[in-house]
């Protein structure tokens, strides 16, 4: 165990780039304080920050008038990734919510898309410290992925029109939320037999469950489609369409009969007790917070703590975020390393900094957006994936990279080209030095210290960069920042803008190792 | 432009030096290594494919539609909700010069949906052609080796990023090189900017790189410029300096090297770029608004119409749209995707003969795969064969290339719920285009690495 007392403040805000929204020097001195378990278990403990659906009804977006737009989403959103102060649950929300990916664009079909969004990611964040199965279940009876992935309103097969339930959910239930496509071993690797992989599941299989997932659809609840409170409520089952046969599944046989209640929850049970969800899951999570390339060692590991969490419960997620956050290859010191950790998404980077300098909108307006457009913005937006295969996949490998040489993956590179690589740095430009509509930046942390360019750059340095920005690319920011003028607030201003820029630009803080 | 003569001969050298770095260095990886390039590099007109790419795997059956009496029928009786009716086709049945013929020996019909009409003029000018059941193969499949597990398949049929990714690349997810990029890889040192050879106007895309050649991607409105280098970075020069300086360094830790490549690639051609646009002639075929494909082709024709500035020969482009996972909705989203396609390509290909060009510029369409044919509520499953159109002046058109699959559930031409088992093969797609571009026959063999496992005389196909 890392003792509390030798946690430096880089190594704290290193912990809470992989832990939090991000750095900030109240959260560097928690970590000290509490050490990472126990920053870990204070956040653990902390009450759920509200809702964003609560907050969309506060500003009134559930009149009638908005049945038919998405405002208020980007907003509810926002102000809970840049404000809320259960920070670890916002973080593995964002992760949970790129794994078991809905995009708000095709939540169609009932109007109130930004309450359907939210009520998704409200669910997603209830159960983010919660038991995976649980949060399988909840999710397959949502309204968001029922819409999403078009099993909503999907019906038995038909034998005058010829029709068969849908496919959709059943196959990316498998191949993207469970199980994967081929069978792996417990660190995360392919099991081969006679040097080929193996698939975990068969057209067969897709059809069996398709099948089960018939009958979902919306819960009116004697109410009608003029409020949004059904977008809320799971969906509900219309026993005349589901299909009642017996379905085959991964080699078992769901009995006839069973309501379509409980036939999903068998079949999710059958899923669930396939070996290759903890580790298919487990070496995600990993991904997303802390590094692209873990070892074997380190998956087997967290997928040991999936599968049991000490007290025999399969898919604690506290324990798993618990453990692959204090491993000793997430702690220790990457310096030597040429490949650990990751590119930082965009999404995070923006976050990093409106969480280091407590940025916040003072309408309560939260104006920012759809930050979608590479060529302006960031390229990336949450729960904006364009598809259900995520913004980036765990696999992606920069073609002609030295990582593809190397036969490394770095996910978040599939966002990375020409375009999104200087849109991104344009906008957080702007952002430093204006915000983004009202949402602003205080700076009175930087403001004291902003005629030093060295005391300037080494307190960025630390909050934002985790310490990682190596010499030559301080010398680079401290040469141009003692060449800009000083001496008033305009100057310190340009000065602090200019310093924030030139980090986040920098190839050390883009990518967290 | 010393710059970009260097560029093209930094590619060379780095493909020819590939052969002694190569991590896992299979015999193919050799091959592609090996390559001569001297036939395909030294040609000196211009020609360019464009891989329009619809993401989600398009509906074949709502696309090319079953007309002739019988099949059409057969269409309608497997999905009676979604298909269009037979009257609503009769502008857009399409008459060829051959009729096509299905597996059993019947001459068959086809028409557009109707959303596609704009495209119909140009297949009967005889500047578009017709694919027929082509999709991803490794060798030539019948029904009974596929269902004996016979011969080898393509890996993970029926999942999105795979089947696109084998598409693209004949590889699953993971590929790094794809059809598209190593055809670049032939083409860069004859390019007087290699940076110019594979350029992508869509997302990230494995099909336009190479062994050496890297995809460049521009927006629609051309190359970004950091605001930061255009004018001094909040009043500072030096800060200028440290931006750029930043951003290009080289780095030993392999992501940091590789976000720092790609911003001075960044840098390096949108000085280039963005000055040859500037100087480019206008462009006054209409392309329709409120259109992403429109707004991705009108830059292929806006850099095409400058190609002698920066020196191309020879380009790869790729562009894309999607949405055509219609699961659900088929009815109501699938036409105004089809008007969307249609209307970007049709614009597309004027913008061509406006530029004098157009019978040097093909464009193409590829999808993750085909559809089912049966329904389920109101959509369609994911397949594996489907339809695609050649589109520009050089094509052989108002014909049809391949064999009409049966239409059926689980007949001799699918492998259930009408997933058409493909007769053509993508690598015979990408060497009909690869030798209208120059490509020697042994070239093709390697960077293609199943065309092998057909008879030489089928290996292309004649569209061009």
């Amino acid at each position: 165990m890392i003792s509390s007392a030798a946690i430096s403040d880089n190594d704290a805000a290193r912990f809470l780039a992989q832990a939090s929204m991000g750095a900030s020097r109240a959260l560097i001195a928690e970590v000290k304080s509490l050490g990472y378990a126990g920053w870990l278990d204070a956040q653990f403990a902390m009450p759920s920050s509200g809702t964003r659906w609560d907050w969309l009804v506060a500003k009134g977006f559930n009149a009638l008038t908005y049945k038919n737009s998405e405002q208020g989403f980007d907003a509810a959103v926002w102000r809970k990734l840049i404000a809320a102060p259960d920070t670890l649950r916002q973080r593995v929300t964002l992760a949970l919510s790129e794994i078991l990916v809905v995009s708000i664009d095709s939540l169609t079909g009932s109007g109130w898309k930004a309450f359907s969004a939210a009520a998704y990611l409200d669910l997603l964040e209830a159960s983010a410290f919660g038991n995976y199965r649980t949060l399988l279940g909840q999710v397959s009876t949502s309204v968001a992925m029922g819409q999403y992935l078009t099993f909503r309103g999907n019906q038995k097969a038909n034998a005058v029109t010829g029709s068969h339930p849908d496919e959709n959910y059943a196959r990316e239930l498998m191949q993207l939320f469970t199980i994967g496509l081929v069978q792996l071993n417990q660190d995360g690797t392919p099991k081969l037999v006679n040097g080929k992989q193996v698939y975990t599941y068969t057209q067969d299989d897709v059809s069996g469950l398709a099948r089960v997932m018939t009958g979902w659809d919306f819960d009116l609840a004697g109410g009608d489609k003029n409020t949004p409170d059904f977008v809320r409520r799971p969906m509900t089952q219309y026993p005349s369409r589901h299909e009642t046969g017996t379905a085959s599944l991964l080699g078992r046989t769901l009995s006839a009969g069973m309501s379509g209640a409980d036939e999903l929850s068998a079949a999710l049970d059958v899923i669930f007790a396939q070996p290759n969800v903890a580790p298919f899951i487990s070496r995600q999570l990993i991904q997303h917070l802390v590094t692209s390339n873990p070892s074997p060692d380190y998956v087997s590991r967290i997928a040991a703590v999936f599968n049991n969490d000490g007290n025999n419960v399969k898919g604690n997620l506290r324990a798993v975020i618990r453990a692959l956050l204090l491993d000793p290859e997430a702690r220790q010191s990457s310096a030597a390393s040429a490949s650990f950790g990751k590119l930082r998404e965009p999404m995070l980077r923006f976050l990093a900094w409106a969480r280091a300098y407590n940025a916040a909108s003072a309408s309560d307006a939260w104006a920012i957006g759809n930050t979608s457009d590479p060529a302006t913005r960031l390229g990336q937006s949450p729960l904006r994936s364009p598809s259900v295969f995520n913004f980036f996949r765990p696999g992606y490998v920069p073609p002609n990279s030295a990582l593809a040489t190397a036969g490394l993956v770095a996910p978040e590179f599939q966002l990375s080209n020409e375009s999104s690589t200087v849109g991104y740095v344009n906008y957080m430009q702007r952002a430093v030095y204006s915000g983004i509509g009202d949402v602003k930046a205080d700076y009175s942390t930087l403001a004291p210290l902003a005629d030093n360019g060295a005391t300037l750059l080494a307190e960025i340095n630390t909050v934002l960069a985790a310490g990682q920005l190596d010499a030559e690319t301080q010398a680079l920011v401290l040469g141009a920042l003692n060449a800009m003028p000083k001496g008033t607030d305009n100057a310190r201003r340009n000065r602090i803008a200019a310093a924030l820029t030139l980090v986040m630009a920098a190839p050390n803080f883009v990518v967290l190792k | 432009m010393n710059r970009s003569m260097n560029a093209s001969r930094r590619a060379f050298l780095k493909r020819a030096s590939a052969l002694s770095v190569a991590g896992v260095a299979t015999p193919w990886a050799l091959n592609l290594a090996a390559m001569a390039e001297a036939s395909a590099a030294t040609a000196t007109d211009y020609k360019a494919i464009v891989c329009v790419f619809l993401y989600g795997g398009n509906d074949y059956a709502n696309t090319l539609v079953p007309y002739d009496a019988a099949n059409y029928n057969a269409y309608f009786n497997l999905r009676p909700k979604l298909a269009y009716g037979r009257d609503a086709l009769a502008p857009t049945a399409l008459l060829p010069v051959t009729a096509p013929v299905d597996s059993s020996g019947i001459a068959r019909q086809y028409a557009l949906a109707p959303e596609l009409a704009p495209l119909l003029p140009f297949f009967n000018a005889g500047k578009m052609g017709v694919v027929l059941n082509v999709g991803t193969l490794i060798q030539p499949t019948t029904k009974q080796q596929y269902l004996s597990n016979a011969v080898p398949l393509p890996p993970k049929l029926f999942s999105h990023n795979d089947q696109q990714s084998v598409w693209q690349s004949s590889a699953p997810e993971g590929a790094t090189s794809g059809w598209g990029g190593r055809m670049g890889d032939l083409f860069e040192s004859g390019n007087g900017n290699a940076t110019f050879t594979c350029v992508n106007v869509s997302g990230n895309a494995v099909y336009l790189s190479g062994r050496s050649a890297v995809q460049y991607q521009v927006t629609p409105n051309g190359s970004v410029a950091f605001a930061g280098l255009q004018k001094p970075l909040f009043g500072s020069t030096a800060a200028s300096a440290a931006l750029q300086a930043l951003v290009t360094q080289q780095r030993t830790h392999l992501m940091e090297q590789e976000y720092t490549r790609v911003a001075k690639r960044a840098i390096d051609a949108n000085t280039v770029l963005s000055g040859a646009l500037a100087g480019g002639p206008a462009i006054n075929t209409p392309f329709p608004a409120g259109n992403s494909l429109a707004d991705q082709l009108k830059m292929v024709a806006r850099m095409i119409s400058v190609g002698s500035t920066l020196g191309a020969r020879r380009q790869v482009f790729f562009v894309s749209l999607g949405g055509f996972d219609n699961h659900d909705g088929l009815s109501t989203v699938h036409p105004g995707l089809l008007a969307t396609v249609a209307n970007a390509m049709s614009s597309f290909y004027a913008a061509t003969q406006e530029l004098g060009v157009a019978d040097k510029v093909t464009a193409f369409t590829a999808s993750d795969f085909g559809r089912t044919l049966t329904v389920n509520t109101d959509g369609s499953d994911h397949g594996w064969g489907s339809m695609h159109f050649v589109l520009g002046g050089a094509v052989q058109g108002q014909r049809f290339y391949g064999t009409a699959p049966i239409v059926a559930n689980n007949g001799p031409d699918d492998v259930g719920q009408g997933r058409l088992l493909p007769t053509t093969s993508v690598d015979q797609y990408a060497a009909t285009l690869g030798r209208w571009l120059g490509i020697s026959d042994s070239n093709l063999l390697t960077l293609l690495p199943n065309l092998a496992n057909y008879n030489a005389s089928a290996r292309t196909l004649g569209f061009l």
